[in-house]
């Protein structure tokens, strides 16, 4: 019943993957305003999807309507198998999510505050609560603050407390929304790894997210909006080949390297502090070994990061999408907040 | 979308549910029934069974008294708010109990057979009269017993009126006849006719409407809105008065008003005290006014009572004539004038027939 | 941050959680709100306040020889089970509508503007289900805090002003037992008429994030209904305004129980009710998350 036999699944048949979660002609209007509109939206079993977009694009909305929150002026929804709404009972317990600000009673600590919740789930044994939450407050590493009433916790506790509601219970479909929101470096690490960790026990899990870098490093799989539409979706790795991959050369011989790699019908152009190989048609072991055989003396040599920027920027079309999402790195905006 | 249809089934179901169970509440019950169909009786017939039931059955009935006389009248006891005025219940052997709330009190008439007791919530008071007929029934008293006032102004009123039965209709949930008591046109009078439903088997007056000239809806009405013959509970006609009550008690003859009925004399009808001029409908009653009444010496700091004097200003129009001068209050069923020299003159008449009677005097 | 492993799962097949633990888990959570126990304590003090004052306006009036006092206050003073019924009374005119109505604010409106309502949907708890917890909640905590009044008052009235039995507004006096079954039956009485008027604030609440338009509206109701009954014209109202049941309260102390005002307004609150739950349900089935 977990995401292992799905993933083996997906090795075995790709016609037929097994989604976790599927939308067609999703279409949402908020008071004549169109928020999320022809969204066909596959998230296959086992995955790690990260959903990207600029501010507004209809991340959350979408989100909230795969959840069942929100009722699609258009289209269906199909949650782990069940259609919603009305299958929401059934695929509800099996997922786990944190969606916008997480939600906490401020008179509450941090542990009552997960008992409550956990009273709620339907899955949980009623003698299991006070260890589960117990374990999840570990989880996320708030075993220490987890007396303390929610009002005083910080942005990045409060990220972790929700973090923690969501993994209350082991589920097979886990949905972060914008989870490193608020949270320091180690936090983001953390969360990294718990998404690796649900990850390796075949958990989906759906991350929404405007951090490239943090999409870049944790996902199999991408989807990308704009305004309101998937204009991208797919696994990361063929989105990123569909791309302009290239090497990063740092040499102090710059011209020896670009006319070295040239010579062997590799493309490539000089940078600031290097140079710059296309790996189109070869790859960066051939271009290394070109390298070094024409005596180059190579610093550091790495992949071109810039890959799932440029994907970006070229799919929302205008670059000060991409700059605005560049700069939510620095200050953190709860998305789409309504 | 079909949760969008549920919700709104929901909503109207649910709201249609208690918007109509809040209709029911404010529906008088046997609104709108077809009349119910009786025995043709004659006037007179009916007249004379009203008379001669005398004796009042075991019973329990709620009264509603509701007046619209175009000015405040003090001392009549007003409409409850959402509720009963009086709860009247007798044994129908002569022992009764009658509870009158007014606004945030009550009183309690109790009548054990021997003895009545009077029991007022306002002054914790409570006044006991030795006597098998207490004579001095208060204006109240006599109101919240719609029976006997309808009876009383049947016999009064029935050789000076032109009496017909109007059909049949439903009070207090019983079938009624209705008789119409319409003064005869030598009557200086300003009433049209009273309606007096009478209960088609007890031919107890279940209800008695007053209605003036040029009105539609009574100027008065009395009548029961819940009337159920049976044994009643022997505890009700007991009384035992409450500790820390304080107890009057008086033989007939010498009547020693409580606190509250003291109060009560400032009330300008209570304290005209006199004889009756004429009969049928344009009698008048005639007689004096303390005279502290109308300088306003009485002190009237207490709530809930308006001082006379300043009342008669109020709602008084200065007149005069071959009586000296005075003022004159007029409502829709009734006028009050009183002169300067502290004569007052009451009836159901016009102004003129006052002032003949007081200069019959 | 460990792994979690799978195989925890107590409940597999289960698509609700139990009632019980969820009725129980949302009184746990209200009773610890704090503007909850400020109010709670606020108006446990009532009975005993209005009992001081009684016991000391009474010692003056006993000095100066004159007693006289309309309703029921004048009834209270040395008959001290009339207290918990005179505090509720006036509890009634401002301080539990004001209760009820918080209540209904914090139960939907304010989860949902704490973010809080929607990790509830998402546990899941069903819609319909959600709005019967909340209504739970709200309805046990305003029996429970008008049932504190009375027993305050209760007490309060027993020492402050003591009495043997309880003297009725119909001057006959009843004995403990059947005094405290008058209190009780107030206590329900006026509970009712709360949960009237929580129940529209309710169906408010569902419609809004500001838990304050629900307190504004619901008091605007009652002060609405107040106004409409006080105008002589409009008299043909009375029978539907919520504010009638409650001025027929104090019935509830005269002898023998006028039972038709009482069941009146018993009815009438029940129709609020209805249709208070009835849109509060349809705004929640329909309402964004």
């Amino acid at each position: 019943m977990t995401g292992e036999t799905g993933l083996g699944m997906v090795a075995a048949d790709a016609a037929a993957i097994p989604l976790a979660a599927r939308t067609r002609g999703l279409r949402k209007v908020y008071r004549g305003t169109v928020a999320v509109d022809h969204v066909d939206l596959d998230v296959p079993m086992g995955a790690v999807l990260g959903m990207l977009g600029p501010n507004g694009s209809g991340k959350t909305t979408t989100i909230r309507m795969l959840l069942g929150l929100v009722m699609p002026t258009a289209g269906e929804v199909e949650l782990l198998g069940h259609r919603l709404p009305d299958g929401a009972a059934a695929a509800l317990p099996e997922v786990g999510a944190l969606v916008e600000s997480p939600g906490f009673h401020s008179f509450l600590s941090g542990r009552e505050n997960l008992l409550r919740l956990a009273a709620a789930e339907p899955h949980l044994h009623s003698g299991r609560i006070p260890a589960a939450v117990s374990e999840s407050l570990e989880r996320v590493g708030l075993t220490g603050a987890a007396n303390r009433r929610y009002k005083g916790y910080s942005l990045g506790m409060k990220q972790r407390l929700g973090l923690a509601a969501a993994l209350l219970v082991p589920r097979r479909f886990v949905i972060l929304d914008e989870p490193t929101n608020g949270l320091d470096p180690a936090g983001t690490r953390e969360v990294r790894s718990v998404i690796a960790d649900l990850h390796a026990a075949g958990t989906t899990v759906l991350v929404s997210s405007h951090l490239l870098a943090e999409v870049e490093a944790t996902c199999t799989h991408v989807a990308v909006l704009n305004q309101g539409t998937v204009v991208a979706q797919g696994e990361l790795a063929e989105l990123l080949d569909s791309g302009n991959a290239g090497l990063l050369i740092t040499t102090p011989e710059i011209t020896l390297a670009v006319d070295a790699l040239r010579d062997n019908r590799i493309p490539a152009r000089a940078v600031p502090d290097g140079v710059r190989a296309d790996l189109t048609a070869t790859t960066a072991p051939a271009v290394v070994e070109t390298l070094v055989r024409a005596g180059v003396p190579v610093h550091e040599v790495r992949r071109d990061r810039t890959g799932l920027e440029d994907l970006f920027a070229r799919l929302t079309e205008d670059g000060a999408a991409a700059e605005a999402a560049e700069f939510d790195l620095a200050l953190p905006i709860p998305e789409e907040a309504r | 979308m079909d949760r969008k249809r549920t919700a709104l089934t929901v909503a109207a179901a649910g709201t249609a549910t208690g918007v109509v169970g809040l209709i029911l509440l404010a529906t008088p019950a046997g609104a709108g029934e077809q009349p119910p169909a009786l025995p043709e009786i004659s006037p007179e017939a009916l007249v004379e069974s009203v008379i001669k039931t005398e004796k009042i059955p075991a019973m329990s009935g709620a009264v509603e008294f509701t007046s619209d006389l175009g000015i405040p009248v003090p001392g009549l006891p007003q409409a409850g708010s959402g509720g009963e005025a009086a709860h009247v219940y007798t044994d129908g052997e002569g022992r009764a109990r009658v509870s009158i709330s007014q606004g945030g009190s009550e009183r309690t008439i109790v009548h054990d057979g021997t003895t009545t007791w009077m029991w007022n919530s306002a002054d914790r008071s409570v006044q006991k009269m030795v006597s098998g007929e207490h004579e001095k029934k208060t204006a109240e008293h006599k109101l919240a017993d719609p029976a006997t006032a309808a009876r009383e102004f049947i016999g009064l009123m029935g050789k000076d009126s032109t009496i017909t039965v109007d059909g049949t209709a439903r009070v207090a949930d019983r079938p009624v006849y209705q008789l119409v008591l319409t003064p005869k046109p030598t009557e200086r009078t300003l009433l049209r006719e009273v309606r007096v439903a009478v209960d088609s088997e007890t031919r107890l007056p279940l209800r008695l409407e007053v209605l003036a000239n040029g009105q539609a809806e009574p100027a008065l009405r009395i009548g029961f809105t819940d009337f159920e013959t049976g044994a009643q509970d022997a505890s009700l006609f007991t009384y035992t008065p409450p500790a820390g009550a304080k107890v009057t008690e008086s033989k007939p003859g010498d009547h020693k008003p409580s606190e509250a009925e003291l109060k009560e004399k400032q009330n300008l009808f209570e304290s005209i005290d006199g004889k009756t001029v004429g009969e049928g409908w344009d009698t008048v009653l005639v007689g004096k006014v303390p005279a502290e009444l109308l300088t306003g010496e009485v002190k009237s700091g207490e709530r809930g009572t308006t001082d006379p004097s300043r009342l008669l200003k109020q709602f008084g129009k200065e007149v005069s004539g071959p009586f000296g001068t005075g003022y004159v209050i007029s409502s829709k069923v009734g006028t009050l004038l009183v002169t300067a020299d502290g004569r007052a003159a009451l009836g159901a008449v016009p102004q003129q027939v006052l002032v003949d009677a007081l200069g019959a005097k | 941050m460990t792994a979690m492993t799978l195989g925890e799962i107590q409940r597999p097949d289960a698509r609700r959680a139990p009632l019980g633990r969820l009725l129980r888990s949302e009184l746990r959570m209200v009773l610890r709100r704090p503007r909850t126990l400020i109010l709670v304590g606020l108006l446990a003090l009532v009975p005993v306040i209005a009992g001081i004052g009684i016991w000391i306006a009474a010692d003056a009036s006993a000095n100066s020889g004159n007693s006289v006092d309309e309703g029921l206050a004048g009834l209270v003073d040395g008959n001290g089970l009339l207290l918990p019924v005179f505090a509720l009374v006036i509890g009634l005119n401002m301080l539990l509508p004001l209760t009820g109505a918080m209540l209904a604010a914090d139960a939907l409106a304010g989860e949902a503007a704490s973010g809080t309502m929607r990790t509830l949907l998402l546990a899941p708890v069903s819609r319909s289900r959600l709005l019967a917890v909340k209504a739970f909640g709200v309805a046990t905590v305003t029996l429970f805090v008008v049932a504190l009044m009375a027993f305050t008052g209760t007490i309060a009235g027993v020492i402050l002003l003591g009495g043997d039995g309880m003297m009725t507004m119909s001057g006959t006096t009843l004995p403990l037992g059947e005094a405290l079954g008058r209190i009780l039956l107030t206590v329900l009485l006026v509970t009712v008429q709360v949960w009237a008027l929580a129940a529209v604030a309710l169906a408010v609440s569902a419609w809004t994030e500001h838990p304050l338009i629900v307190v504004v509206v619901a008091l605007g109701v009652v002060i609405l209904s107040g106004v409409l009954s006080a105008i002589p014209a409009l008299d043909w109202l009375d029978p539907v305004l919520m504010t009638t049941s409650w001025m027929g309260i104090p019935e509830v102390i005269r002898d023998p129980l006028p039972t038709g005002t009482l069941t009146e307004g018993v009815l009438r609150a029940a129709c609020y009710i209805v249709i208070g739950y009835s849109l509060a349900l349809s705004r929640m089935l329909s309402r964004d998350g």
